[in-house]
């Protein structure tokens, strides 16, 4: 289902990238670097304008021309990008959706280890599974 | 059209269009000098109509933009200005015809041209023309900004009858169809008395008198064209022009909105003072002139009434409506292939008024759209060209992820495998100016502090890539530079096969080019500041450490202020200064000497996963001249903390401060300092540096002890020598002292104290005489002086008393006699002390006792002898004392003088060999080893009393036991001063005795 799924930390830098076609990665990494900017622009929008602030979501960032782009952030500015491949057609909003929340519940799970440092790359295996198995998902 | 032309902006719609192109040879900067100047008469206010024109000079158009002049006449060359170099009259001729060549290029468009002559000699017999100025040389033209103003007010009025003109066609006349060339083909055969077909033209026309409008400076009269175009064409569904017209109508309120404009520095419009007056005034002028001929617009053929439109401010769209319409203009756009360059450019414009409305998010989808757009087969240089300029404008909007990502692609084409030559130049320059797009500055210090900052994998890539590019550009200190960063600041990133590969092509590098610590300066003015390596190897604490004992200086004490702090008046307070900020700057306990070798500590580790071979590693240092002595190291592949030693020598007094150290690491010198180090322990780097001091080397005749001496209050000494004496024994230490510093030896001081002893001794046991030494002073370096110190061992054995017990063949036992106090033997046999000692076992018999003296050498010279410092060295004389001879019964009889007596004593030889005693006019008496001999020596009687008696002031204030002390030693030396007893180990030649008494 997706191709790509990032976790990137509060001063935007990558806690955990991981893309499927493993030997192509870096343009993941450019993909999701890029949607960095409309994510900030993303919110400071919602930050401008008070309403709607428990929305995480945020929708779709960009298309390009293989992908679509979708952003999520949490309320401590920990960013989730899921890049899908545009020919897939059936994914609905409400699907990514629950892929992001997923993501969030995993991800408060890695924060609630007391041998995680916040800040460091994120190395759960448990995490990884999940990630894995929304990877291959209708793939 | 296909060229499109990325600079345009919404304003650029007013502006007239004037080429200014050079005709036959013009040296390229004379003629871009003239150009400049040209260019700066950019905006003109026309006499007499209270408006501005606008003109945007270009020195090359494609003449096929030119055939999209009616499409939107911002895009019509009207003017030209033609530039040449005429030497002589001859040429004249020629020069002309090249111009008139020029002129038809766009011949159908040109409202007007000019030639302006350079550098004619001479009369040209054709006179008064007006489109000709003849200037003497290029430098002395001081009217040409004059003649453009003329020239376009001369289009003004071109275009101001042009305006009129076609406002005012008469209903009754056949309005031609304006199109663009690709509808050419389209229209043959259509019926041109349909209905529809004149709503095409009016539209059409209406939509033009509108750009003319706007161009004249009427911004009131093109709003409402435009508006009554719009109704027009979409009425016949003419998508092309409606979408022309409504980029029109955006383009007219663009302007009404932003007066400042939306291109940016280059937006042409110069930023005049009275701008913001023009900018409330600009409708006004033609808005006045339709007031005052409202026919102009009432009686044209193509429209009703315009007076219903007289609500100005409706007409003008809001700042959301203009970007409603550039997207319903855009999408019309979109609807024609050929229209791909209008659609782009519409984009690029649209996409700036976001930028000034900041709104980022709808600016981006005009630029994925814009991105899309495609124009068919693009050049290389067109690709490059069109990357930069999304990179520029997603730059506009603040997205500079985004923007660095174009620019980098953009700076990847230049170096595109197609390019026969690749711009590896251009590439790396256009790297460079994706740096902040992804965090990154080339600056080592930004990274020092804190974490990392930024997409690692990405900034990774691209200082791989600005090595790349710089190497292939020919410049290797560049790559080297970049290399460095990227092994500094990535390092944590770096796997282990990329560390390897990284340093491998980093020596590759410096084997060509060594890396150092000078700022590179681009020609473009960037400057890239070293990178020392700060992490190989890691540095963790650094520590000065003191000059070994025998080197420190001491400061003579009793000088004022000796341990007073200077700080503060006072003795003691309980405040505290605390200066915690200057922890480095604080100054250290201890001192150097000039001259001497100094040293500091540092802990380093080597992060990599392989060997790291560190050269001419060396201190940085201030305060004083230094001569650093580096030192080279290998470090073992991850190794723990390693501990390495930087030495060097001061050349001068002072203070001294330690700023860092200096490391060359696969050929990259660097220059690393300790304040911008993080986590780098240090117990203050500052230190005093003394005046140089004389340095002394001290052997002895003697063998060093083995077991060194352990002297009280933590001393440590430089050396020792140990030795073997029996009792009574005299031996000479020689010491032999050189100089082995660079300094005279002007003083020295000899001072001994017994240590770690709990026995009684009797005389002076190490006695010297320095003035022969210091006959030699002052010492010159490299000089040797002699000094003979008398060891002389009288102890009190007479603890082993015991032993002699069974010797003794009547009651009257006496005491081993100690050698110093014959006379208490004499005096006072102790036979109270025999039956305690009985049980003692043999071992104590050879009970050695020991002894353990210091010998200090306080020596001085040189410059820091004048400030009052010196050098102690000191000497441990450890001396092991074995029993000799004891006296175990002394005894008188009178002898046949009555002035004299025999003394008898039993001799016992308490060592292993065999040994002579002889005393003054007595033979030797031979004695074996553990035996016992009675000897009698005829002395004279003498009278203690006759010895001095110690002064009444002494008595009065000393321990009357001590008194009766010193009296006793004073009459042990008379004694034995009497007697001479003397003995010798005979199977020992060399030992020669005098004692027991």
């Amino acid at each position: 289902m997706a191709v790509c799924i990032a976790v990137i930390a509060k001063e935007n830098y990558p806690l955990y990238i991981r893309s499927v076609p493993t030997e192509n990665e870096l343009k993941f990494h450019y993909t999701v670097h890029t949607s960095l900017d409309v994510v900030e622009e993303k919110i400071s929008a919602v930050g401008k304008a008070l309403v709607d602030q428990r929305e995480l979501y945020l929708g779709l960032l960009y298309p390009t021309e293989d992908y679509k782009v979708y952003g999520y952030v949490t309320n401590s500015k920990v960013k989730f990008v899921i890049v899908v491949d545009s020919s897939n057609t059936s994914l609905r909003d409400n699907e990514i959706r629950s892929m992001f929340r997923k993501l969030h519940n995993s991800f408060t799970d890695v924060m609630c280890n007391p041998f995680y440092n916040p800040g460091d790359p994120i190395q759960s295996k448990a995490f990884d599974s999940m990630v894995s198995a929304m990877m291959v998902q209708a793939c | 059209m296909s060229i499109p032309d990325y600079m345009q902006c919404a304003e650029d719609h007013q502006t007239v269009l004037v080429v200014v192109q050079p005709v036959g040879i013009v040296p390229e900067d004379q003629f871009f000098r003239i150009y400049k100047r040209i260019a700066s008469v950019n905006q003109v206010s026309i006499r007499d109509s209270q408006r501005l024109l606008y003109i945007r000079y270009r020195h090359h158009y494609p003449p096929e933009n030119n055939e999209w002049g009616d499409f939107q006449t911002h895009r019509k060359v009207v003017g030209l200005i033609a530039v040449t170099t005429c030497g002589s009259a001859k040429e004249w001729p020629q020069t002309s015809e090249r111009f008139h060549g020029q002129k038809e290029v766009f011949g159908s468009t040109l409202y007007d041209s000019r030639l302006f002559v350079f550098e004619l000699q001479g009369e040209i017999a054709e006179q008064a023309r007006t489109d000709v100025a003849f200037y003497p040389s290029y430098d002395n033209c001081e009217d040409v900004e004059k003649r453009v103003e003329d020239f376009v007010e001369s289009i003004f009025i071109v275009l101001e009858s042009k305006r009129l003109d076609r406002a005012t066609d008469k209903s009754g006349d056949k309005i031609p169809l304006l199109c663009v060339p690709f509808e050419k083909k389209d229209f043959v055969g259509l019926d041109t008395d349909s209905r529809h077909y004149k709503k095409r033209c009016q539209g059409r026309m209406r939509k033009h008198v509108g750009d003319l409008c706007l161009q004249a400076g009427m911004l009131q009269d093109a709003l409402v064209h435009y508006h009554m175009a719009v109704e027009l064409l979409r009425s016949v569904n003419d998508f092309l022009w409606l979408g022309a017209a409504l980029e029109g109508l955006c383009s007219a309120s663009v302007i009404y909105h932003y007066p400042g404009g939306t291109g940016g520095k280059s937006g042409g419009r110069k930023p005049s003072i009275s701008q913001a007056a023009d900018a409330g005034k600009r409708h006004r002028p033609g808005a006045q002139e339709v007031l005052i001929d409202p026919g102009a617009l009432t009686t044209n053929g193509i429209s009703a009434d315009t007076s219903s439109e007289i609500g100005r401010a409706k007409n003008c769209l809001s700042p959301e409506d203009i970007i409603e319409k550039y997207k319903e203009a855009i999408s019309y756009y979109g609807k024609y292939k050929n229209a791909g360059v209008i659609e782009l450019e519409a984009c690029v414009k649209a996409v700036r008024v976001l930028a000034i409305q900041k709104r980022a998010m709808e600016a981006s989808e005009f630029l994925q759209n814009a991105v899309y757009i495609n124009l068919g087969q693009l050049s290389e240089e067109e690709k490059i060209q069109r990357y930069s300029i999304l990179s520029e404008l997603y730059d506009l909007i603040g997205f500079h992820r985004k923007s660095a990502f174009f620019k980098r692609v953009a700076a990847m084409q230049c170096v595109a495998p197609t390019i026969p030559e690749p711009g590896w130049r251009a590439c790396y320059k256009l790297l460079l100016e994706t740096l902040p797009g992804y965090s990154l500055s080339l600056d080592p210090k930004d990274f020092c502090k804190g974490t990392h900052r930024g997409w690692a994998a990405v900034q990774m890539r691209l200082l791989h890539e600005l090595v790349y590019a710089s190497r292939r550009m020919g410049n290797p200190g560049l790559s080297v530079r970049h290399l460095s960063f990227l092994l500094q600041t990535m390092l944590d990133f770096l796997s282990d096969q990329e560390k390897k590969e990284v340093t491998q092509s980093l020596e590759n590098y410096t084997s060509k080019c060594p890396g150092g610590m000078e700022v590179l300066m681009m020609p473009d003015g960037l400057k890239l500041p070293p990178v020392p390596f700060t992490k190989l190897p890691i540095v963790r604490s650094v520590k000065l450490l003191n000059l070994p004992v025998i080197l420190r200086p001491h400061k003579v004490k009793g000088l004022l202020g000796q341990n007073m702090s200077t700080k503060s008046p006072f003795i003691y307070s309980p405040i505290i200064m605390h200066n915690r900020g200057e922890e480095r700057g604080k100054k250290i306990e201890f001192q150097w000497v000039q001259g001497d070798v100094c040293e500091v500590q540092l802990m380093v580790y080597n992060p990599m996963p392989f060997e790291l071979r560190v050269e001419n590693m060396g201190l940085l240092t201030s305060g004083v001249e230094f001569e650093s002595l580096p030192a080279a190291l290998s470090l073992p592949a991850e190794s723990g903390l390693y501990p390495v030693t930087l030495v060097g020598v001061p050349r001068t007094a002072g203070n001294i401060t330690v700023n860092g150290y200096h490391t060359s690491v696969f050929g990259v010198n660097s220059d690393c300092l300790l304040e911008s180090l993080p986590g780098v322990k240090t117990g203050g780097c500052t230190v005093e540096v003394v005046p140089a001091l004389p340095r002394l080397q001290l052997s002895t005749s003697l063998p060093r002890s083995a077991n060194a001496l352990q002297p009280p209050s933590g001393e440590e000494l430089s050396s020792s020598v140990s030795v073997q004496l029996f009792n009574g024994e005299t031996q000479q230490l020689v010491i032999t002292l050189e100089n082995i510093g660079t300094e005279l030896l002007e003083t020295l001081e000899v001072t001994s104290r017994t240590v770690n002893t709990k026995e009684k001794l009797f005389g002076e046991f190490l006695s010297w005489n320095l003035d022969e030494a210091l006959s030699h002073f002052p010492l010159k370096p490299g000089q040797v002086v002699t000094l003979t110190v008398n060891i002389k061992v009288k102890l009190d054995f007479s603890g082993q008393e015991n032993l002699l017990q069974d010797l003794n063949d009547d009651g009257i036992s006496v005491t081993g006699l100690p050698i110093s106090s014959p006379l208490r033997q004499v005096l006072k046999p102790r036979a109270e002390s025999k039956p305690v000692s009985a049980e003692s076992s043999k071992t104590e018999y050879n009970h050695v006792k020991t002894l353990e003296a210091i010998l200090n050498f306080r020596y001085s010279g040189g410059a820091g002898h004048v400030e009052g410092y010196y050098r102690e060295l000191s000497l441990g004389v450890h001396l092991d004392v074995e029993p000799s001879v004891l006296f175990t019964r002394v005894s008188t009889l009178p002898a046949t003088s009555t002035r004299q007596c025999h003394l008898l004593l039993d001799v016992f030889n308490s060592t292993e060999h065999e040994l002579t005693v002889s005393a003054k006019n007595n033979q030797d008496l031979v004695l074996h080893a553990s035996e016992c001999q009675r000897m009698a020596i005829q002395v004279d009687k003498f009278d203690f009393d006759s010895l001095p008696q110690p002064d009444e002031e002494k008595v009065r204030f000393t321990n009357p036991k001590l008194l009766e002390e010193e009296r006793q030693q004073a009459q042990g030396y008379e004694i034995n001063s009497k007697l001479g007893i003397c003995w010798q180990i005979i199977s020992f030649p060399r030992i020669l005795l005098c004692p027991p008494g």
